[in-house]
């Protein structure tokens, strides 16, 4: 920017706004349970849903699993079908982006795929696989693939093309300009994937363990609602919600600190 | 600037603008050779297509799978069938219309409230200090995660779907919408400030012409994703819709019927999806694509 930033002091109406916005919305939902307006069958008041928490800490029933069980398979199977995702989606958007040959033999089948939500191949997933660890692994892994080979792949595309011409100038071959010009400048682009496939493998866990599930915080939802008890579902909704946030927060860290230096 | 812009369009397909500058470049005539004629793109992508489904052929008809997958002939022969028959007491079309309209409901009233939102929430810091810490504490729950709650709040009838669909596409359309006006380019407005603009003129000529590509991006991003909650939502409990008849070819075993039904949604997602693009150039044709994207 061509001038110079100046740091203004926030008026303390907007310092104090945030908390006091947390508060009320808090308090507006403790109230409507506790009055009665909207009845405790529907939904349960925030110090009730702590008070499960911590109850679940220790107590396996009704629903067969502590709260770090369901906490533990969810983290599992996320990560087995991410961590697929990004070892499968990234090189393949990679090579897609510069090779014609991978494009063109790539292309038809990902353009298939890509529209068909992963939420519909839980009927298939479960024919072929069951409802064991690797049915839901391959919903999760559906629903990273498809962020990771878009990403990379525009990020290839999107190389500057002045660089790529004066690389071949320099006699440079199509390997060589793959790995030193397209590959760091998608970078930023495929960081980016990191992100949104984990926010589409999170959903997909939801998913997979609504339907076809034992154990995992899906599960737990699933159960909450089965028995009626709108505090575990609650729970189960916080629980899902807080540990998305946490490793998206880990994410952006891991991100910061290895891009540190890359232009954006 | 107006003459530029007519010169880059003029150029033809081989030509890129990047920025400001051009770069021509010249097709070269090569001899045809079986290789180049094996390497283009073109062929390549109906041998990959040809390849694919005489494997889903091979494999189905193999028996691999049993009862879990079957030929591709089968899909289109079941589906062809449903165009007449009922499934439940609504044709295909059936079917399709009533995932079309929750779809089209909880679309339209997510985005009615969403976009505004996200537009004040990034031009006034006390809406913004208002909604943003609420919204931060809904934003990293997945939509699928209240179909329970939904359900127990709506019971199974057509509320609870909805009331999904607004769920998940609100998040994006208020995320997109805020974005789009907090990324714009703060010298846009100093040029407005420096032509003897004030506020109104700001908000009016720079930021809402520049938020507008952003928000249809978030349009386009929640549009898919209310075809994921509307599924997710019809696959727990319903009557009608493209996740029921996934979810009767579950029950029954009918690989035909969950093939078939994700391939449809497949293709009206992409229609949907197809309509908002063409919406988007004919309410913004200011907006620049990203060439092969």
């Amino acid at each position: 920017m061509a001038y110079e930033e100046v740091k203004v002091r926030k008026p303390l109406g907007l310092i104090l706004l945030p908390f006091f916005s947390v508060v009320c919305f808090f308090g507006a939902w403790e109230l409507i349970v506790r009055t009665g307006i909207v009845p405790a069958t529907m939904l349960a008041a925030p110090s009730d849903v702590g008070a499960l928490f911590v109850d679940k800490l220790t107590n396996p029933n009704p629903d067969g699993a502590t709260i770090f069980v369901h906490a533990w398979v969810s983290m599992q199977e996320a990560f087995l079908g991410y961590l697929l995702a990004l070892g499968i989606g990234i090189p393949l958007g990679l090579f897609m982006g510069w090779f014609g040959v991978v494009r063109g033999i790539a292309r038809p089948i990902f353009e298939l795929i890509r529209p068909i939500p992963p939420i519909a191949w839980i009927p298939l997933t479960v024919f072929w696989f069951g409802i064991g660890l690797w049915g839901k692994v391959f919903i999760i892994w559906l629903g990273g693939v498809v962020p990771c080979v878009i990403n990379a792949f525009v990020g290839v595309r999107m190389t500057n093309p002045t660089l790529i011409q004066m690389a071949r100038t320099y006699g440079a071959s199509d390997w060589q300009i793959f790995k030193t010009l397209c590959v760091p400048s998608a970078l930023p682009m495929v960081f980016g994937a990191l992100q949104i496939a984990l926010a589409s493998c999170w959903t997909n866990l939801v998913a997979a363990e609504l339907l076809a599930a034992d154990q995992g915080l899906g599960y737990l939802i699933t159960m909450g609602r089965r028995l009626a008890l709108p505090d575990m579902v609650v729970l189960g909704m916080v629980s899902v919600g807080v540990m998305g946030a946490l490793i998206g927060l880990a994410i952006d860290e891991v991100e910061k600190r290895l891009l540190a230096g890359i232009r954006r | 600037m107006a003459e530029m812009e007519e010169g880059i369009q003029r150029l033809g397909r081989q030509d890129r603008a990047i920025a400001n500058e051009v770069q021509k470049s010249v097709r070269e005539r090569r001899p045809l050779t079986l290789r180049r004629v094996i390497t283009n793109e073109y062929v390549l992508h109906v041998v990959s297509a040809a390849a694919f489904l005489t494997l889903w052929h091979e494999v189905a008809a193999s028996g691999v799978f049993k009862g879990g997958l079957c030929t591709p002939w089968e899909v289109v022969v079941r589906f062809r069938g449903l165009l007449t028959d009922t499934l439940a007491g609504l044709t295909l079309w059936g079917h399709i219309a009533a995932s079309a309209q929750r779809i089209a409901i909880g679309f339209v009233l997510a985005s009615a409230v969403a976009i505004p939102l996200g537009l004040f929430m990034a031009l006034n810091p006390y809406v913004n200090a208002v909604v943003k810490p609420v919204f931060d504490i809904f934003k990293p729950m997945p939509p699928i995660a209240w179909v329970s709650i939904a359900i127990l709040w709506f019971g199974v009838g057509e509320e609870s779907k909805i009331f999904i669909i607004i769920i998940g596409t609100f998040v994006p359309c208020l995320l997109n919408a805020y974005n789009g006006i907090r990324l714009i380019d703060p010298e846009l407005y100093d040029v407005v400030k420096v032509l003897g603009g004030n506020r109104w003129n700001e908000i009016l000529q720079v930021s809402f012409p520049a938020s507008f590509p952003a928000i249809f991006a978030g349009l386009q991003i929640s549009l898919s994703l209310a075809w994921t909650c509307v599924l997710a939502a019809e696959l727990v409990a319903s009557r009608s819709g493209l996740g029921f008849i996934i979810v009767q070819g579950m029950k029954f075993t009918d690989a035909a019927l969950v093939i078939g039904g994700m391939v449809m949604i497949a293709l009206v997602a992409w229609l949907s999806s197809l309509l908002i693009a063409g919406l988007e150039k004919l309410l913004c044709p200011w907006r620049r694509d990203i060439r092969d994207l």
